[in-house]
């Protein structure tokens, strides 16, 4: 039997206290738009001008266009030659540059002898990925480099125009591949899932700690009632902010959209029902404020963004991180934005991921109002 | 003595909840764990499907040097159709499409092979472009050696002898489980201090503090103190257990240094809390001043987003974080095993925040309460 009346009046009351301290009200909004334009503008994985330093034993005229192969891509900036290791060592540990290229005293006499000749190339590891990246462009610049010496008949006597097999790349749904394409919509589900969580985890504790959960304990309210009497303010709340949000995705930072607003919004419900319940089962498992937040920043803001597959895909996880993100309902709605909005697929295409919601959504329910059962 | 008996109430107050110190121990230890165990920042087992229109030895060839642990060939498909399918569910993430005239071709000098990748994650997609057109390149290679010179016979070329310094197998475990710990001191320090004062003043406690005779500093002192020494000491402890025990991190600098500096990092991120809750009135308001000052802090610091690439404001935005020149110090001397002569500049920005901090705070609180 639904008791509309009751049901009516938490969320009432739930929403009168929302809008009661105008401060927090302002925060609700402003924060989650801050932080996605701050991210938007900060958060640049385009790995370019990096810092580099040469080395070179030679000075020769092909040294010298070896190290200009460098310098006239966009990915590397040249910050010095150096004139010994100890230099470049000392460079390198205060982070002024991020590598350094050693070019051998025989670098053209063995070329022109059609020899091999080695490079050496120190890259900072401190920071794996983009140690990985600047990896690859050395890699492809060198590659390049090869492919033009033999083209050149001072070295080669048989011209190789172009090496037998060419490779041709296509990208798809993000042919530039710009990295706000798949960041703005990862901010989308980021934002939208810590930012719920924190928002909904002070809602019961609170009352907890001042006492005033006894008049819940008392009234004929349901348990049920009451957790959703509390939750649907806040997700409506949290409703306008994804509106707010996705307009920011899309106006003022460009973001490829091709697909149907009107799934994206539906599913973002779903996804906001498991997100706002997240941070009231964290609310009903604690004690204290203070240890809601920390629990609620802990397992949420970090996690969101390194295992969800916001930054890196789920299936270069090991085992133990793809366990942890199968608890953040980021995961399984980042492939829904991502494909909404860059692949513009139907609904059809995510129906495990959506099914996967309403599961989380269920359990975190059902624990939640079971946990406040009890207490009663 | 009387700040003596203020700390020991906040490490009692710190102490009571016993949820409390689990969670503090689940952030020093489990989250640690996962992290460096669980994620992995190189690109591996790329999900990679085939359509081989030439079926002939030349492209077998050429698909067998397509291996783990970079790439994972998950099926071989015949027609375009399912191509589409296969990347618009995201089971694939790159296809190699290689043509009906391929062996031909390659004798020719022309041969064309077709890479379709996923665009949707533009980083990781870059890095499959470069290891694939690698090997393509050494195929060539093998090719025109075997093609020209029948005996053994080398071209000119370029050999990149690429070294990675202080991490040389690029383990994205070492930075993993550095970066939670880092993460960890830095949001756990901001959490606790603030929430140990608005707690006061929620309650009203505070005004009780303040007609007793203890100053606003030592108020203040007896806030940070309790958090310096609690999280300092897990994270030492983190150090040893989990990121030298568990990860194998050979720990290059000096210990002490980092503990000290630690400290001081500790001090000024909880100054930053206190600054907060000087300027709000509730948990709830606190909670969303430090979302917005946290979040971007721990992204714009430098361990995802490349300074060197970084928006110029932003840049500017980003000397003012701590976390920045933590991080600079913290992989610096942890990893690199620089000493003073490189940090010491990390180490002023890092104190003449958190003074900055604590005299701000200590005004402010003057204006609210002390009128």
């Amino acid at each position: 039997m639904l008791r509309l009346d009751i049901f009516k009046g938490i969320i009432k009351k739930e929403f009168k206290e929302l809008v009661k301290d105008k401060l927090y009200l302002i925060f609700i909004f402003v924060v989650p738009v801050t932080v996605m334009v701050l991210l938007g503008y900060g958060l640049n994985l385009d790995v370019k001008h990096i810092p580099i330093a040469f080395l070179d034993y030679e000075r020769s005229k092909l040294s010298r266009s070896y190290i200009d192969a460098y310098i006239n891509s966009e990915y590397f900036s040249i910050y010095t030659l150096v004139q010994d290791y100890i230099e470049a060592e000392n460079l390198i540990k205060s982070g002024k540059i991020r590598a350094l290229i050693v070019i051998p005293s025989d670098f053209s006499r063995k070329l022109y002898k059609r020899e091999k000749t080695e490079v050496q190339i120190f890259i900072d590891g401190t920071y794996p990925t983009r140690a990985e990246i600047i990896k690859g462009y050395v890699t492809t610049i060198n590659m390049l480099f090869n492919q033009d010496l033999l083209k050149n008949k001072k070295i080669v006597n048989q011209i190789f125009s172009e090496p037998p097999i060419e490779v041709e790349i296509r990208a798809w749904y993000n042919p530039a591949l710009e990295s706000k394409n798949f960041i703005m919509p990862g901010m989308l589900v980021t934002t939208l899932c810590f930012y719920p969580v924190l928002l909904g985890c002070l809602i019961i504790v609170r009352e907890k700690e001042f006492g005033s959960i006894f008049n819940y304990y008392v009234s004929p309210a349901k348990p049920w009632e009451i957790i959703f009497g509390k939750a649907l303010p806040y997700i409506f709340v949290c409703f306008l902010t994804y509106l707010l949000l996705f307009l920011i995705s899309v106006l003022i930072f460009k973001a490829k959209f091709i697909g149907n607003f009107f799934i994206l919004s539906l599913s973002s419900i779903l996804y906001l029902f498991c997100t706002v319940g997240l941070g009231i089962f964290i609310s009903t498992i604690t004690k204290t404020q203070i240890t809601a937040m920390l629990l609620a920043f802990i397992t949420t803001v970090i996690p969101t963004y390194l295992y969800s597959g916001f930054l890196y895909p789920v299936s270069s996880m090991e085992l133990s991180g793809q366990i942890v993100s199968r608890f953040i309902p980021a995961t399984y709605f980042l492939e829904v934005v991502r494909g909404i909005y860059l692949k513009g697929l139907p609904l059809t295409y995510f129906i495990k991921n959506i099914l996967s919601l309403f599961v989380y959504a269920s359990v975190i329910y059902a624990i939640t109002i079971l946990n406040f059962k009890k207490k009663i | 003595m009387r700040v003596i008996i203020l700390i020991k109430k906040e490490f009692l107050q710190l102490f009571r909840d016993k949820i409390l110190i689990i969670v503090l121990i689940y952030a020093f230890t489990v989250v640690i764990y996962t992290g460096g165990k669980g994620i992995s920042l190189e690109v591996k087992r790329f999900p990679v499907i085939i359509q081989d229109q030439s079926k002939s030895s030349l492209s077998r060839e050429f698909i067998n040097k397509i291996r783990p642990p970079y790439f994972k060939i998950l099926a071989f498909v015949d027609s375009d159709k399912e191509i589409v399918e296969w990347l618009d569910k995201g089971k694939a993430s790159l296809v190699l499409v290689i043509p009906p005239d391929f062996e031909r071709k390659v004798k020719k000098n022309n041969a064309k092979i077709q890479i379709i990748i996923d665009g949707t994650m533009s980083m990781t997609a870059t890095i499959a472009i470069s290891y694939l057109s690698n090997i393509a390149y050494g195929y060539s290679l093998e090719i025109v050696e075997d093609k020209f010179y029948k005996r053994p016979y080398k071209l000119p070329q370029i050999e990149d002898k690429v070294r990675l310094l202080f991490n040389p197998n690029n383990l994205s475990s070492w930075f993993m489980s550095l970066l939670e710990l880092f993460n960890m001191i830095t949001m756990v320090s901001l959490l606790l201090s603030s929430a140990a004062l608005i707690r006061e003043k929620e309650y009203g406690t505070i005004e009780q503090l303040l007609i007793t005779p203890v100053k606003s500093w030592e108020v203040f002192l007896a806030k940070i103190l309790p958090t310096v020494l609690t999280i300092s000491t897990l994270s030492l402890f983190s150090l040893f257990f989990m990121v030298k025990g568990i990860f194998k991190v050979p720990v290059k600098g000096n210990i002490f240094l980092f503990y000290i500096v630690t400290c001081f990092y500790i001090f000024t991120m909880s100054s930053l809390g206190i600054t907060i809750a000087t300027f709000v009135n509730n948990l709830s308001q606190a909670m969303m001043v430090i979302l917005v000052i946290l979040v971007p802090m721990l992204m714009i610091s430098g361990a995802w987003s490349p300074p060197e690439a970084m928006h110029p404001v932003i840049k500017c935005i980003s000397f003012l974080s701590p976390m920045r020149y933590f991080l600079d110090f913290g992989y610096g001397v942890l990893l690199k095993g620089n000493g003073l002569y490189y940090v010491w500049k990390d180490i002023i920005g890092i104190l003449l925040i958190g003074f900055s901090l604590l005299i701000i705070s200590v005004f402010r609180f003057h204006q609210t309460f002390a009128k």
